[in-house]
Parts: structure tokens; sequence; C-alpha cells
């Protein structure tokens, strides 16, 4: 009986530290300046950010807290909790995931690595380079891990196909599965329909009433970047993990001839293809007007009542703890920007700031990026805007590139395993090990910043 | 008897299996093989079962299977186990989801009626804690970590005896040292050390350490049953009545040839877990296998 107190405690440890820490800041008085809804606002932030970090709890618990203690605490009325934990964003997020799960259900990795192979042909640096484009360019429009879930047979099947032995393909197979998750990652900023974290920040500079950017709006901020860090990032990639074989020419025959197995384009891969580009028209052209989410969950009702996906699979395959878990992150949010806590908070960094230099500009821009970038890492990269975006917001400069640097900043999830789905997802292969993230994430982490500044440079003149 | 043997990889657990199928025969025990791939985090754990799900669909195994694989083939290739392979087994690698992060692997062409293979993803202590308890097993046999802490963990939480494969060369010889006191566990440790013996037919070192050099009745009486029993099952044995510290003791008796078998502490566990216990120093410290007897 004692056993299992000491290893249910051991195991739920960061979950009651979460609670000491919580209950002690409780009784303690709010600092000067924030209001005493602010404080309790920032003090169920802090036990989210430990309990989303460690995992002691299963996220959609996290969720649920985040929500409730808004009530209990006194922050705010249970409607308008409820009113704050759904919004367009949300619905973003959940169509996207729902859309992801009917995309990739319908078999199109095979389409796609033929594609790849006739683009790229049988150099592995080309096939690099094209695995980095493809997959940056499909997660600009669906989503990084909708595209990683695609590319990811078709880049085992090339790393088997080379050889099953491990130690021949101990540099090829981390060339292959980072250029994929690298590329889907960068991708994802390319356009609002990346991630649900672009929506959630636009969802912020409309609530707050500080710019209202549409969805070829976006695309102009950022796609240059996206072009830019591509070639920089096959670079990286190609001298981290320099791969033994320069040519994969049996493997690449070996994948046409699997590929060729799987038969000709049938009517319901078409149909696929149309609907999502319909929704993607209506992202383009009607985002502004009904929303992201409205079009992306309309998306979804056609590909059900087309008979594309069964409910039964979409329920099964969308992840409803993480819409939990980013309702309830985008509900704290608003909450900090209604209490004050956010401009308190960017209020105290500025102050900060401002004994080690006078002229803050790049410091505030500096320091944004790097607690946004380091966070993602830690967090979910929508988690982090959720939470981080009403400070930035607040601390000055043009919101528009500061919102941008902050959106575009949650990309760099390039770090750790735990940082996204795509670098999960590559890690679950057994192919890659935690080390590998390291040995490659910093310098890509740094090369984005670098090219991040630059670009932030350039959107003043715009 | 059932044991269950844990798995990392290719590359470190061939001891760990050759020393639990050793011991296993010597019990006539039935062996599962367990591999407890990496923790999901939960942002990711529909998106990578999905992806897992794709890959099925162009006949990639999940991540884990090639390890248990492997491990089946070394068993075979070893003769610890005669696969019963016929025509109609399995047509390929098959996975039965049997709960939260479970499965159970039944590879191409057998019938999964030589050993069990269990596949299992998240924290080790806890999935191996689960697999024990549910699955009542008797001894559980790990190799060697590097994290220290790992098995301090297993030894506290686990509910079977654990078996500790640390730096085993099958190529060396090896003596059984078991420690013996006045501890109720101690008695079962002794069967069990005399079964270890048998398997790997070797002498036994009977060992008793006093701090102060007097041996209270309790040991004696400890002494003389395991040594009545060492006797009726014809092992060869030394007893050694030694003083000092225990883990100095038989951490330098020990050396680097010897497997050994001792009782779990009777320590309370919330004593344990600040304190740590004199199975657990010795695991931490002893370059040599150890059998802790549950």
């Amino acid at each position: 009986m004692l056993r299992n107190i000491i290893f249910w405690i051991t195991q739920k440890r960061w979950f009651l530290l979460s609670i000491l820490i919580g209950s002690i800041l409780y009784f303690l008085e709010s600092p000067e300046g924030l209001s005493i809804e602010g404080y309790r606002t920032l003090i169920i932030v802090i036990m989210a950010i430990i309990l989303i970090i460690f995992e002691p709890i299963p996220l959609p618990g996290v969720a649920l807290m985040m929500l409730f203690l808004q009530v209990l605490l006194g922050i705010d009325e249970p409607n308008d909790v409820a009113k704050s934990f759904m919004s367009d964003a949300v619905f973003f997020i959940m169509g996207s995931l729902m859309l992801a799960v009917s995309i990739v259900s319908q078999g199109l990795d095979s389409r796609l690595a033929l594609g790849i192979i006739r683009l790229t042909g049988n150099k592995t640096w080309c096939i690099v380079l094209g695995f980095v484009s493809i997959s940056a360019f499909l997660s600009s429009f669906i989503g990084e891990h909708t595209v990683t879930a695609m590319m990811m047979p078709v880049g085992l099947t090339l790393i088997y196909n080379t050889s099953k032995d491990r130690a021949i393909t101990k540099n090829l197979a981390p060339l292959i599965l980072f250029s994929i998750a690298y590329g889907s990652a960068m991708g994802s900023i390319g356009t609002p329909s990346g991630g649900g974290r672009n929506v959630i920040m636009m969802e912020y500079w409309q609530e707050f009433g500080l710019a209202n950017i549409t969805y070829l709006g976006w695309m102009r901020y950022s796609y240059p970047m996206l072009l830019l860090e591509i070639p920089l990032a096959v670079i990286i990639l190609w001298f981290t993990f320099r791969p033994e074989q320069k040519v994969l020419d049996s493997a690449v025959r070996k994948l046409k001839i699997q590929v060729a197995k799987k038969g000709a384009m049938t009517g319901q891969d078409m149909i696929t293809i149309i609907v999502f580009f319909l929704v993607f028209l209506g992202w383009v052209f009607l985002s502004h007007k009904i929303g992201l989410g409205i079009i992306a969950l309309m998306g979804v009702f056609l590909y059900l009542v087309l008979g594309l996906i069964r409910w039964s699979d979409l329920n099964r395959n969308t992840n409803w703890g993480v819409i939990l878990l980013f309702g309830a992150a985008v509900s704290i949010g608003i909450q900090m920007k209604e209490t004050g806590a956010a401009l308190w908070l960017a209020n105290s960094v500025m102050d900060a700031l401002k004994i080690i230099s006078e002229d803050i500009s790049v410091l505030r821009w500096v320091i944004s990026v790097l607690l946004t970038g380091t966070l993602t890492n830690l967090l979910s990269n929508s988690a982090t805007i959720a939470v981080i975006g009403p400070i930035v917001l607040n601390m000055g400069g043009d919101p528009i590139i500061m919102g941008f640097s902050t959106a575009i900043a949650s990309a760099f999830a390039y770090l750790t395993v735990v940082a996204s789905p795509t670098c999960m997802i590559i890690y679950s292969s057994g192919l890659v090990k935690q080390s590998d993230y390291m040995k490659a994430g910093w310098k890509m982490f740094i090369m984005s910043i670098i090219v991040l500044f630059i670009m932030s440079k350039i959107w003043t003149i715009y | 008897m059932k044991f269950l043997i844990a798995v990392g990889s290719e590359d470190y657990s061939g001891p760990t299996l050759r020393v639990g199928m050793e011991v296993a025969s010597a019990f006539n025990a039935s062996v599962t093989v367990i591999k407890v791939g990496p923790k999901i985090s939960e942002h990711s754990v529909s998106q990578v079962k999905f992806t897992q799900e794709r890959l099925e669909e162009w006949d990639f195994d999940s991540p884990g299977v090639e390890v248990l694989e492997w491990a089946f083939g070394f068993l075979a290739e070893n003769q610890y186990i005669s696969p019963a392979v016929v025509e109609k087994g399995f047509p390929k690698n098959t996975l039965i989801e049997r709960g939260k992060n479970r499965s159970e692997v039944y590879l191409q062409g057998t019938t999964g009626s030589d050993v069990s293979l269990i596949l299992r993803n998240g924290d080790i202590i806890s999935e191996l804690r689960d697999e024990v308890s549910s699955g009542q097993f008797d001894v559980t046999i790990i190799g060697g970590s590097q994290k220290r802490r790992m098995a301090h963990d297993l030894i506290q939480y686990l509910d079977s005896s654990i078996f500790v494969v640390n730096q085993y060369d099958h190529t060396k010889p090896y003596k059984l040292l078991v420690a013996v006191n006045d501890s109720h566990n101690t008695s079962k440790a002794v069967k069990y050390g005399v079964r270890v013996s048998q398997a790997f037919d070797v002498n036994v070192d009977l060992v008793t350490v006093s701090r102060t050099g007097t041996f209270k009745s309790g040991y004696h009486r400890a002494v003389n049953k395991a040594e009545r029993l060492l006797k009726r099952m014809k092992v060869p044995y030394k007893t050694h009545l030694l003083k000092g510290d225990p883990i100095d003791i038989i951490k330098k008796t020990a050396g680097n040839d010897h497997i050994i078998v001792m009782g779990t502490s009777t320590k309370n566990p919330l004593i344990k877990y600040f304190r740590g216990s004199k199975p657990l120093k010795i695991v931490k410290t002893c370059p040599c296998p150890i059998l802790i007897v549950k």
C-alpha cells in the first residue's frame, strides 16, 4: 500500500508541485499594478505550463483545469469562460485536424512518392532538396503533421530499399527523416492554414483591434522567408548528416515498382484533391468574411457527405484532447488580455529591458522571439502562441511585425522530440536518436532566427 | 512460473536474453519477452498512431517489432526455443492491441506458442510495473542500465523478483554468491539460488556478514537451513561468515565473477525511497548480475 502511494507520488510529482506553487501564490498578495483577477490568471498560466511540459496528468485534464479554475478563482463568469473557449481559431484547429485525417486516409502518399521521384531523380542531394521543398510547400497549406504522415512511408521506403542494415543507413536515415520533419515545420509558417498558431495570432490581432490580415496578406509576409529557408535547411541537413550514399539508384527503382503496384489514380483520389482545393479557395477568398475555421469545417462536412471518410475514422484519429487544450489556452490568453495580466507582464519585461538599454526596439524583438522559440520546444506551438501572443502584442512596437515574428518563431520546434507532432512522428520510427535533434536542431534554430531578423527588417518597408 | 524478459536493443540485450532463458529453463518457467518503446507525448499520440497505420499499409512494422523479431531469432539461433513454424502461421508480423499502449506481437510464419512477445510504449517503469502486475510474473529480467535510477525504481516498484543482468559475459565461468541473513526473504532467495546454480552448473558461496563479527542465532539458523537445502540438492557450496560492512563485503567477495542472489530488503518503503537498501546499493555498485528475490 505504502509502496503504491510512493509510486503514485513519484509519478505525479509535477502535478503536486504545480498545485503547491499555485496554492502558495494564491495566498500571496498580487504585485503592484496587477489586478487580483490578472494575478490569478497568471497563477493558472504557471500551473498549466508546468503540467503541459512534464505531462504528469493527461493533457485534456490540464485543459479542463484551466477552464474551471477561471470560474473557481473568480476571474470570470461560467458563461463568459465558455464563450472565450470556443472561437474560429479553435474551429480551425478542430477542422484542420479532421481534414488531415480525411486527406491522409485516402492513400495519396503513393502519388506523392511518384511525384517526388519524377521531380528529383536519384541523386541523394536532389532527393533531400525535393523532400524539404515538397514538405514545406504542402505543409504551408495543410499543416505539418498531415504532410509528415504522408511523406513518412515514402522516406522509409527509400531508406529500407537502400539497406535494412542500420549501420549502412546511419546518416541517410536521419537526413531523409529530418528533411521531412523540418521541411514540414518550416512550411507551416507559409499560410494561416499551415498551423493553428497562425490562426490564433490572427484572432488576437482581430480581438485586440490591432490588424486584419487576409490569407494572401499573411503569405506576402511569410512566403519569402519560407523560400529563403529551404536551401539553407538543405545545406544544414546535408552537412550535419553527410550520407554514405550519394546516389539512391536501386532504392528509387524499387520505390517506383512499389508505387506502380498500387495502381492508377482513382476517382476518389481526384475528389479528395478537388475538395481540398475548394477549401483552399475558400480560405483565400472567403476567410475574411466567414472565418478559416468555418471553411475547414465545411471541408470536413464535404468529405463526410461524399463518403470519403467515415465518422468512426475521424473520431478515432482526431486528437480531441489537443482541441480541448488549445481552446482552453486561447481562453486563458483572452483572460490575460481582459484582466490586464498581459499588459502588466509586457510592461514588466519592457522595464527590465530598459535597464539594459534605452533603445529597446531590437531587444524587444529578440526577447519575444527567443522566448517563443524556447517555449515552443517545450510546449506545443499553438499553446505557446495562445499564452505568449497577448503579452508580445502589448510590448509595443509594430504589432504586425511583433505578431508575425512571434507566430513564425513558434515554428522553430527543432530541438527536442516533444517539440511538435512532426518531431515525434519521425522519432517513433526508431531511426533517429534524441541527440540527432540537437545535432541538427541548433543550427536550424539559429539560421531561422537570423532569417527572421532579416525579414523583420524587410517587413518595415511593406 | 512466469518470467518476463525486458529487451532494449539488439546491441545490448543478448546477455539479458541468454541469462533469462538459462534461468527460466531451470525453473521450467514460461517466458514473455517485452519491448517498451518510447513514450509518445500526448500532443502527438493521435498523429503518431495515425502515421503508423499508414505505414502498415506500406507493409512497415511498428517500431519495436524489429527488436522483438531479433530477440525471437536470437532465442531460436541459440536453441533456447524450437520455434513452431507452420505454413499457416501468421502471414505477416501482426500486432493485436490489448489495452492502452500494449500489443501482443505474432511474428510472420510462427504460431506464437513458443514465447510470448509484448510491445508497449510509455514510461518504462510504469509499463513494466503494469505488465508484471497484470501478467502476475514471478521474475523480471532486465539488462544493466546506464541510468542508475532505473534499476533502483524497478527494484522498488515491481511486484516480482528482479534479475539485473549487469555486465554478463557468457564465455566467463561464474560462481554463485547467495547472501544469507535472518530476514524472511532469505529462505526464498536460497531456493532460487539452488535453481540458478543448477541452471549454470556452478558452485555456491553462502555469504553472511555481520558488522560486529558476532552472529545472532537467527543468522546461524538461516545459514544451517541454507546448507541443508544445498546438501540435499547436491549443490557444492562454501560458507563464509564475514565481518564488516555488508555492502562492501558482498561487493568484494563477488568481484566480477559471481552471480549474486539475495532477498529483497524488508525495510519500510519510505525509508528505502529516501535512504536506499542493501540490494539497491549492491545493484548500483557491483559489476555482476544480481537476482533480488521478493
